[in-house]
């Protein structure tokens, strides 16, 4: 077991190395921070004065250097818009974040799951169609288009709710639902599909045939068995928590890590965005470290291996 | 005047409830961005969006009348004459208050524009280090900020105190445009004493004192900037009680938020979204053209832009009343040129752009031999207003006389101005900040300029005329200059070309009495309030 986590966590190092050093490359080289910070018009003195301060007109090798080295030393660096420290700026905004992921989250399992089992349970049924109708409907509409239609209803003909911002719980609302129909209709399709797999197989007509009660064969012998895709998906959801409202956010005005990531992609701020791919990376890392052990509590099969 | 027993007992318990009353309202005011810089120190945040903030929270010696002629007025100072070409005497206000409660002396101005606030004193060599950068951590200024300040006052000597309501601007050259330059908002006057006992310079950034009507409560980056009223302002009591720029950066969200009721403003909203904020009925549009053109830039290096024949074919092949018609609704115009109305006595009159003529920009694109050959055009999709649309008209208008202009979509600015491959055309836009072509032809193409120090554009003649223009007194020679460099940037040696004047359109509740300015600044004071 020990030998498994020390793989995993050295393949998580790797990955996490891999993420920092494409971030650079690729922020480094398709922008300069000091002409987007200073404007468009800024004059030029004082876009080379600000270059010059923060290094950035070294060789690019030179600045990827000081970079990795910094993070090696645990110097994540600092905001090159504000001078502040990075790492704070990021959780600073994590609280928000979690305020509308969480919930989503809940909602994605609350009504994705039984959904999806369902659809299954009722294969080829009016229901069935119902409910895969509003799964494909659920993930295919993109949820700034969502989130728009929410806020025209509810917010600007209602007047029920907020349209954005932060403030009250009624602020969290509709960027919560947004977040949540998009990932519980993914969740309904992949538990239905998982189910119906599991529902084909032998053992589960075996169990019938002995004459178990079809109640006690769903629970005991398919719902642990379709466990195991969907945790996997439940994982990569968990993994998404800091991150996964990059556009939700900002079409709601909501000051969490997505709008701080787009912020600092747009300008270039290198310590920030490495800052959230890092919390992103660890954050997905870790999920999958729990599900890969998980797997092992719900397949006893893989425990010996 | 009897007071019972009863009564005099009620007072201390009723006192607090009189002070408390404040009708005023809070105003919230939709941005798509608060700070470019997450600074509000008008040395270091330069932008449009920035501008938009300063102007409640911060004050300069000398304004500009945005609301009525644009013509430079009284501001913390009540009156100035010219001693000399060089010279600038100013009478200041004694009546000011600053938002640290003290009263705004000369030793403040003197400080405004000083070494420890402008960076003049800073060291040329700071560490460089791409990350904990030392400058950011310290009380000196970064090193923009003294850039920023030596392209304002390029050659500004010193600030004399004359005697307490009295101080002198002195340069070490001619002058005419100093009274221009110190209404820009670097000259924002500050307090001595709280930049003094400031220990972060970036935390002062965030939250300067100066002397405006409102100032800053609460500044949280990318999410809201509160500003509350300062009822000490010499100018009145400002007629909100607290202003909230709320960063919004989708437009949809900007105007949905203004139409069910959260927002009393909803700024930069494009032509096209005007019918739908005024079909509510309790909503309107205000604003208009401001003092900024919007422009497409030659590079004249690339190989097909070298000769001026090519590119004054360009020039002549944009239909600009379509574009200003079509697509701003007639809200724009076409300039006269990258000149201003209110640079008065400066004014080219009859001076215009090339005419939209796609015979003559044929004849000039044979006479100059063209084959056809690509040029690019580095294109982004939103940074200006309409900037994809205007793009497209002009490409059709190129392409109907044999330019093979080839669009390149960028994701930001300096992917457009990059070295990197080869550049041909990009838009652009110049502002005059006040009223002198020094403020834009200058400040933009001449040799401190962008398109100068890019090496997109250099003419000998004009990098001549500019420093001519710059120190030259004699207003009629001034004028001559400034006709001929508009011949060599917009005829002979096409640097640019203006294409219209940029709008500004800002959506409000109807029943606000407010009035939008000719600029990106923001005013609300009692003055633009209720009339």
């Amino acid at each position: 077991m020990l030998r498994f986590i020390l793989s995993r966590f050295a393949r998580a190092a790797l990955t996490i190395g891999m993420v920092v050093t494409f971030a650079f490359v690729v922020l480094r080289l398709s922008g300069d921070p000091a002409q987007i910070i200073l404007g468009a018009d800024a004059e030029p003195e004082a876009v080379d004065a600000f270059r010059a301060s923060w290094g950035l007109d070294q060789p690019v090798w030179l600045q990827y250097f000081h970079y990795f080295g910094a993070i090696l030393s645990g110097d994540l660096g600092r905001s090159m818009r504000d001078g502040r420290d990075a790492m704070t700026l990021v959780l600073e905004r994590i609280p928000a974040t979690l305020l509308l992921t969480l919930p989503a989250l809940a909602i994605k399992l609350a009504l994705g799951i039984p959904a999806g089992m369902l659809a299954a349970l009722h294969r080829n049924s009016f229901l069935d169609r119902a409910v895969m109708a509003l799964a494909v409907a659920g993930f295919t509409v993109p949820s700034f288009v969502l989130g728009l239609l929410l806020v025209l209803v509810f917010a600007v003909q209602l007047g029920w709710l907020p349209s954005g911002g932060q403030g009250t719980w009624q602020h969290a609302v509709l960027p919560v639902i947004t977040l949540g129909v998009g990932g519980a209709a993914v969740l309904a399709r992949f538990t239905r599909s998982a189910m119906l797999e599991v529902l084909g197989q032998p053992y589960i007509r075996t169990a019938s045939a002995k004459g178990v009660p079809w109640g006690a064969v769903v629970r005991g012998h398919a719902l642990p068995n379709a466990a195991i895709p969907t945790v996997t998906i439940i994982g990569f959801m968990v993994g998404s928590l800091i991150a996964g409202a990059v556009v939700v956010e900002s079409v709601f005005s909501w000051p969490g890590v997505g709008r701080l990531l787009v912020v600092a992609v747009a300008n270039r701020d290198l310590a920030v965005v490495q800052c959230v791919l890092l919390l992103v990376a660890a954050t997905m890392v870790t999920s999958n470290l729990v599900v890969d052990l998980l797997y092992g509590v719900l397949d006893p099969r893989l425990r010996s291996r | 005047m009897s007071l019972s027993r009863r009564a005099a007992l009620a007072l201390p318990l009723a006192a607090p409830a009189f002070a408390q009353t404040d009708n005023r309202p809070t105003l919230t005011i939709a941005v798509q961005k608060i700070s470019n810089t997450n600074t509000m120190e008008p040395l270091r945040e330069q932008s449009n969006v920035g501008s938009r903030t300063w102007f409640n929270h911060g004050e300069t010696l000398i304004e500009q009348d945005w609301w009525g002629d644009l013509s430079l007025r009284p501001a913390l100072a009540t009156a100035w004459r010219r001693i000399d070409d060089r010279t600038v005497e100013l009478t200041l206000r004694n009546d000011v208050k600053m938002h640290d409660g003290r009263t705004m002396t000369a030793e403040d101005v003197q400080f405004s524009f000083g070494p420890d606030r402008m960076g003049w004193n800073m060291a040329t060599e700071q560490a460089r280090n791409l990350f904990g950068s030392i400058p950011t951590q310290a009380r000196q200024a970064p090193p923009e900020v003294l850039a920023v300040a030596r392209r304002t006052y390029p050659a500004l000597e010193r600030v004399e105190i004359v005697n307490p309501t009295t101080i002198r601007f002195v340069n070490r050259t001619p002058d005419l445009t100093l009274e221009g330059r110190l209404s820009r908002n670097t000259g924002m006057i500050i307090s001595r004493d709280a930049f003094e006992k400031q220990t972060n310079w970036l935390e002062w950034a965030r939250r300067p004192i100066g002397t405006g009507p409102y100032r800053i409560a609460d500044f949280r980056a990318d999410q809201v900037l509160t500003l509350e009223a300062f009822d000490e302002y010499w100018g009145g009591r400002p007629p909100a009680r607290r202003l909230r720029f709320v960063e919004v950066p989708e437009v949809a969200s900007r105007i949905n938020m203004l139409l069910s009721g959260e927002a009393d403003f909803a700024c930069d909203i494009p032509p096209d979204q005007i019918r739908s904020v005024e079909r509510s009925g309790r909503h309107e549009i205000v604003g208009g053209t401001i003092m900024n053109h919007r422009l497409t830039v030659f590079d004249k290096n690339h190989p097909n832009l070298r000769n001026p024949l090519i590119r004054r074919a360009f020039t002549h092949a944009i239909d600009r009343e379509t574009i200003v018609s079509a697509l701003f609704g007639g809200r724009s115009v076409v300039p006269k040129g990258l000149q201003f109305d209110f640079y008065g006595s400066m004014l080219i009159e009859g001076w215009a752009p090339p005419r939209y003529d796609l015979a003559e920009a044929r004849r000039l694109l044979r006479e100059a031999g063209y084959r056809g050959e690509p040029i690019p055009y580095r294109l982004l999709a939103g940074y200006y207003t309409n900037q994809l649309a205007v793009a497209q008209v002009m490409v059709e208008g190129w392409r109907a006389v044999g330019l093979n202009v080839q669009i390149e979509m960028r994701e930001n600015f300096p992917q457009v101005l990059s070295r990197e491959g080869a550049r041909g055309v990009r838009d652009w836009s110049n502002s005059a900040s006040y009223n002198d072509p020094v403020s834009s032809l200058v400040a933009q193409h001449g040799p401190n300029g962008q398109q100068w120090q890019i090496g997109e554009w250099q003419n000998e003649e004009f990098g001549r005329l500019s420093a001519e223009l710059e120190t030259g007194t004699d207003p009629t020679q001034r004028r001559a200059t400034f006709r001929r460099m508009l011949e060599i940037a917009e005829r002979e040696d096409p640097a640019y070309t203006v294409l219209h004047q940029s709008v500004n359109l800002t959506a409000k509740r109807r029943d606000l009495r407010w009035q939008a300015g000719q600029s990106f600044v923001m005013d609300f004071r009692g003055r633009n309030w209720g009339a």
